[in-house]
């Protein structure tokens, strides 16, 4: 559809677009990676033009692979754990094909993402929830960009001897099970949804997130929409990425902690990102939808979480719940974190083609990683975004081209 | 100093010298006294201990001030209030703190007749070809860093404990009181098992060497007055290793209260009352590892390092607790020398 080139410039390597100040060193930091490499042509021709030849419609500068980066760039990145799967996957690809630039990613969870990202330790930062008005107006380097950058599901997962098949759960029941009302697997509550299903006399033993989480506040936001008793049971009804107080159960260090425990643990019942819930082979709960079907979680039905998007934005990104009889009710996005002001130039084109290549090419990977890819008005969302970066004098590093 | 050191003899002293008579060494050393050698040494040592104080000073200050908004927020009560709930941006110490000294006095209880037990073994028994290899194996043990003992326990001892040695302990008839409850695995009683694996090696090895250090002729004196063995142990060297022992189980208690890592991944990270040993937890330490990274700014960042500044009073506390014990009982170990039988 639209061509992006660097600059407004065909093909010209952006660095004649600097300031004397900053090119000068680039350009010999330039020379002495281009001297350092095995003496490839990969500098001379790039591929910037070729845009309009890609068939997606926001493949930003189509120079994915385009190796003419001037300078080897390192991004180093921090943020949210339920990502991880996806971003280890789509980072090494794009460096497999880039080598130019490496990313490296710590998921260390999302307000980890945040905190880096507002005092500018880190290049970019990834959260499941995107940040808050006061939360940006902490950033120490100015204006935060929010890039959705995946989309993926919360699994209910238990490990419950007998129980191979899916088992139907609603809000009110998840609710009781966290709360402690509900405390074995053969309550009343838990079999009513399940006919036909035989259920152990067996404990439960209700596991979460002991760090604030994405999952924790997805799941979170379902249940305040859903159980009456979950409200007043934790006293708000606003959701928290930390797991609410009045919750039973024991807490576990990241996806990997609960996934962990689920395993080795019969009777357990936990949340984990979907991705880790593949990657484990966990039965999964189907949960109760809006329109009142029980539909587990799915690269289609969490994909039809996501397609109900159609005005998502930084302030409206609430996807739990949505409408819709295949609709995977405990969906989310993820959010790259990004300053607009980029210091340094070289990092700033990385970060953008990077990205650019995450929210299409990239997810070609992430339906078997258990995310569903991007709807496209989410692509263009995020393309936007990524156009918006700056440099550190204002001028755009990126713009469309005709 | 915890460490008796035996004084050199003079002999020795001069037997250093070699062939040298006294005073010619006293004088050489004199003449070598202001040169530039000992100036520099002297500014060192001052520089070191300046540096020494100053750490530790900077440390109490930007504890003091980065914890201070946390206590005129939650008032003093913060170290006794028994809710954290940074959710509802209610903050208090109370429970972690009853947590903390939990899991510690268990894994004392646990550790320290094991620790004892192993070092009287190792100094006392074992035949010389098993004491020394038992000895560079509970080296190494001491050297596992803590986050490998924390995974051990996660991976490892979680699913026994949650399957099998909550429930049998559950099940026991006089204590299951103390262990009733849904057995999760993560627990105040799993988190001290690991505490006490934890400390376990430093405890053998320090009071193997204070009990090393108990002359030959104490053990040879009780053993010609016609003691056995276990009276050997209990009146004569257990007595003369009384300090050193002591500063064992004073390292142990201070690395059990401080330990963050391992234990949040063992203790299940739930700050709510115990019921029993085997509910699930929540330490000063682990509290920080869960919330510190991630702790809104302002308030709940300052709770944090307040619970920091809970976690370096109690240590002190207890430290000092222990050392006051200590001179209390000190004045009787003559007497036990005596009262062998």
């Amino acid at each position: 559809m639209r061509a992006f080139r660097i600059d407004g410039r065909p093909a010209a390597p952006r660095v004649f677009a600097l300031p004397r100040h900053v090119a000068g060193p680039l350009a010999v930091l330039a020379i002495t990676v281009v001297a350092a490499g095995c003496g490839s042509t990969s500098a001379s021709t790039p591929k910037t033009a070729a845009g309009s030849a890609t068939p997606s419609s926001a493949n930003l500068l189509g120079a994915a692979y385009d190796t003419s980066t001037p300078a080897q760039v390192t991004l180093n990145g921090a943020g949210a754990n339920s990502i991880e799967p996806f971003f280890e996957t789509v980072f090494y690809q794009y460096n497999q094909k880039n080598p130019n630039t490496t990313v490296n990613y710590s998921p260390a969870g999302s307000s980890v993402g945040v905190t880096d990202i507002q005092q500018g330790t880190v290049a970019f930062g990834d959260s499941e929830i995107p940040m808050t008005a006061s939360q940006l107006a902490a950033a120490t380097g100015g204006t935060v960009l929010q890039i959705p950058v995946d989309l993926g599901g919360v699994a209910i997962s238990y490990n419950v001897p007998g129980v191979t098949k899916s088992i139907d759960l609603d809000g009110p029941t998840l609710a009781g099970i966290f709360d402690g009302s509900i405390t074995n697997w053969d309550d009343p509550a838990i079999a009513a949804l399940n006919p036909g299903v035989t259920l152990p006399n067996l404990a439960i033993k209700a596991v979460h997130r002991a760090d604030s989480s994405g999952p924790g506040y997805d799941l979170d936001q379902y249940l305040i929409d859903t159980a009456p008793a979950w409200v007043t049971a934790i006293g708000t009804s606003t959701p928290s990425r930390t797991w609410p107080e009045a919750s039973v159960g024991i807490g576990e260090q990241l996806n990997t902690g609960v996934a962990t425990y689920i395993s080795q643990t019969s009777g357990s019942i936990g949340f984990v990102e979907y991705g880790y819930a593949l990657q484990n082979g966990f039965v999964n709960a189907a949960v109760k939808n809006s329109a009142g079907s029980f539909v587990a979680p799915t690269e289609a039905s969490i994909a039809a979480a996501g397609a109900k998007a159609t005005s998502l934005s930084p302030t409206d990104f609430n996807v739990v719940n949505e409408a819709g009889s295949g609709t995977y009710p405990i969906a989310n996005f993820s959010w790259t974190l990004v300053y607009q002001k980029q210091t340094d130039t070289n990092t700033g084109i990385a970060l953008g083609k990077l990205f650019d290549w995450v929210i299409t090419s990239g997810q070609e990977d992430a339906a078997s990683l258990g995310y569903a890819p991007l709807p496209s008005n989410v692509v263009t969302l995020a393309h936007n975004t990524i156009l918006e970066l700056e440099s550190s004098t204002g001028t755009p590093l990126f713009s469309n081209g005709a | 100093m915890i460490w008796e050191t035996t004084p050199m003899s003079p002999d020795a002293v001069s037997g250093l010298a070699g062939a040298w008579p006294a005073g010619r060494v006293r004088r050489a050393l004199l003449r070598k006294r202001s040169r530039f050698g000992d100036g520099a040494y002297s500014a060192l040592r001052w520089a070191g201990a300046g540096l020494f104080g100053a750490v530790v000073l900077g440390l109490l200050v930007g504890i003091g001030s980065d914890s201070s908004a946390a206590f005129a927020h939650s008032g003093v009560g913060f170290i006794w209030s028994g809710t954290w709930n940074p959710a509802a941006g209610q903050y208090g110490a109370g429970i972690l703190v009853l947590d903390t000294l939990l899991t510690t006095a268990v894994a004392m209880v646990l550790m320290v007749p094991i620790g004892l037990g192993t070092a009287v073994f190792l100094s006392e028994l074992a035949p010389r070809w098993l004491a020394g290899p038992l000895s560079t194996l509970i080296g190494l043990l001491a050297a596992i860093p803590s986050i490998v003992v924390g995974l051990w326990g996660l991976l490892v001892l979680t699913p026994i404990f949650a399957n099998q040695v909550e429930p049998f302990l559950a099940s026991v008839p006089a204590l299951g009181w103390l262990f009733r409850g849904e057995a999760y695995g993560p627990s105040i009683l799993l988190a001290s098992v690991v505490l006490a694996v934890m400390t376990l090696p430093t405890m053998v090895s320090l009071s193997r060497s204070a009990f090393g250090g108990v002359p030959l002729a104490d053990r040879e004196a009780a053993l010609a007055l016609g003691a056995t063995r276990w009276q050997v142990v209990r009146r004569a060297v257990f007595p003369a290793a009384r300090a050193g022992v002591s500063a064992a189980v004073t390292l142990a208690v201070g690395r059990a209260l401080g330990e963050s890592i391992a234990v949040a991944m063992v203790i299940g990270n739930r700050p709510a009352i115990p019921e029993s040993l085997t509910t699930p937890g929540a330490t000063l330490g682990s509290a920080i590892v869960n919330q510190f990274a991630e702790a809104s700014p302002g308030i709940g960042t300052s709770s944090v390092i307040a619970l920091g500044a809970v976690l370096l009073i109690l240590t002190v506390l207890v430290n000092a607790g222990g050392q006051a014990l200590l001179r209390s009982g000190s004045g009787s170990q003559a007497h036990t020398a005596g009262a062998l039988r």
